[in-house]
Parts: structure tokens; sequence; C-alpha cells
């Protein structure tokens, strides 16, 4: 009970005060981001020539994740399976605060997006996934005449 | 046995630590976690994506676990951060161990961002049926 008053649950609040409050601040969050702690978490990024997403899905068989681009959207699905133990009578569970199942994001990705220019690497639980810019969409100098 | 606390989930250490030290006082995810214990040992899953095995520091002082790891994303130069639900890389959590549990015995692994530790209760505190004789 004491974790009501006390302890890594009430940071954890503050945090997720604090990831609102710069959502606020910040820029719109798209409509397809979902709340706060979903799973798995993501992080959107971008360079000059591609998009890049962070994907921090611990604990999954890389040929059970699915990666698809579809009409502008990259899909992330996949399932985690629980690593509870057989229920034997003595198991007692303390916490199970992992994310165990199916899930399912969704990144709308930009207009110059080139859904032919993707790789997606899975390296210690994050998966990487680049998406190249498409070439006209690059920035260029523009030599004054 | 009774179904009480054996290990502590309370995150007293974090409170002293926040308050009292400085230089510790940055900005950490709590990772969440699954503990299960039977009659042999505690298990603790963690998850820690992104945290490669050398930037992982488990620690066991005074009867407290901690676990603090660093998440490492190779990132290309010139990155402009668009949309951040883990704004910062840094994991940190604390439990308090009982006295029953045997922390020098302590079993890590990491695997695909996961952490899994073993601990193993003491011997003695372990369950044993008493064999009862006939007088």
């Amino acid at each position: 009970m004491s974790d009501l008053f006390f302890g890594s649950d009430l940071f954890n609040e503050f945090d997720r005060l604090q990831q609102m409050a710069s959502l606020f601040n910040g820029f719109p969050s798209s409509i397809r981001s979902g709340r706060f702690g979903t799973f798995p978490q993501i992080n959107v990024g971008s360079t000059d020539d591609s998009i890049e997403i962070v994907v921090f899905a611990p604990g999954i068989d890389p040929k059970a994740l699915d990666v698809s681009i579809d009409k502008g959207l990259l899909v992330i699905s996949g399932e985690r399976e629980t690593v509870r133990p057989e229920a034997a009578d003595d198991t007692r569970v303390y916490a199970r605060e992992r994310f165990a199942g199916t899930f399912r994001r969704v990144v709308e990705l930009p207009e110059q997006a080139d859904p032919d220019k993707v790789t997606a690497r899975y390296t210690d639980g994050c998966l990487a996934i680049r998406v190249g810019k498409k070439e006209t969409s690059k920035p260029r100098a523009i030599t004054v005449q | 046995m009774s179904n009480t606390t054996e290990l502590v989930t309370k995150d007293d250490t974090a409170v002293s630590r926040r308050a009292g030290d400085p230089a510790q006082r940055r900005i950490t995810v709590t990772p969440p976690v699954d503990i299960f214990e039977d009659s042999q040992k505690v298990t603790l899953w963690a998850d820690l994506p992104g945290v490669t095995k050398d930037r992982l520091n488990i620690k066991v002082s005074d009867g407290n676990l901690s676990i603090e790891g660093e998440s490492v994303v190779p990132t290309p130069t010139g990155l402009r951060l668009l949309h951040a639900e883990v704004p910062q890389p840094h994991f940190a959590r604390a439990f308090s161990l009982g006295a029953d549990l045997d922390a020098s015995k302590i079993d890590a692994i990491l695997k695909d961002g996961v952490l899994k530790l073993t601990i193993p209760r003491r011997e003695e505190a372990r369950p044993r049926r008493i064999e009862v004789h006939a007088g």
C-alpha cells in the first residue's frame, strides 16, 4: 500500500506528467499515435534523406515482427509472448507490468517518404526502421543566375 | 509461508537518491518488470530496450538491488527528433531484497533488451519437509 505515496510509481506519474506537458507545448501529436503507455513505444526522427523510426520492442523474435507500408502508413505489428511460468501452486506473482500479447502501431509517413526504400533492423530489443525520402524532396542548393 | 513482501518493490532508495545526490538527479525511465517467486527463487524480468551488456549496471548493496542501463540507438548525424515516446534513454529501478534471498548468487541474462534476473533463496530459507519420527 505504501507504493501509493512513495516509490517508483510516484515518479512514474511525474515522468508521465512531464511527458504530457511537453506534449502540449510541442508538436501536435498524430491522431494515430495513441495514448502514452502503449506498447511498443516509438521515436520518430528525420534527416535530410531519410525518416528514422525506432521501435522499442524488447524480447520479441524478429520473425514475429511484421513491418508493412500501405498508403503512406507504416504498420508495425507482432506478438510478445508472456514469460509467466507454468501455473504451479507455489508460484506467486508480485508484478506483471510488462506487455504481453499482440500489438499494432501505425506511423503516418510524410508525403516525401519513398515506400520502395525501407530497411528494418532489430538489435538489442530495438527495431530501427529507415524510410528513404524521394529524390525530388531532398533539399538542394539552387544556383542564382 | 505468508504471502508478504519477500521482495519489496517499494523504491525507497529512489527518494533518497533523487533528493540527496545531485549527481544522480537526471531523469530516468522506470522499466516495466515482471516478478515471480517460487519455492526456490525469485525471477525478475525487466524491459530494457536498446541496452547492451556493457551499458547495464546491476548492483547489490545493503540488501538493495539496483538496475541501471543506458539505451544506445545508433542514429545518423543530423537527426531531428519529431516524436519521442522515450525521451530519456536512461533506465533505472531499485528493489530491496529480503534477508532470505541470496544476493551473492544472482544470475543475470540479457537478451534482446530483456533482462532476466534469478535470485535464489538461501538454502536454509527454502521450504522443506521435516520428517516426524515415531517415538
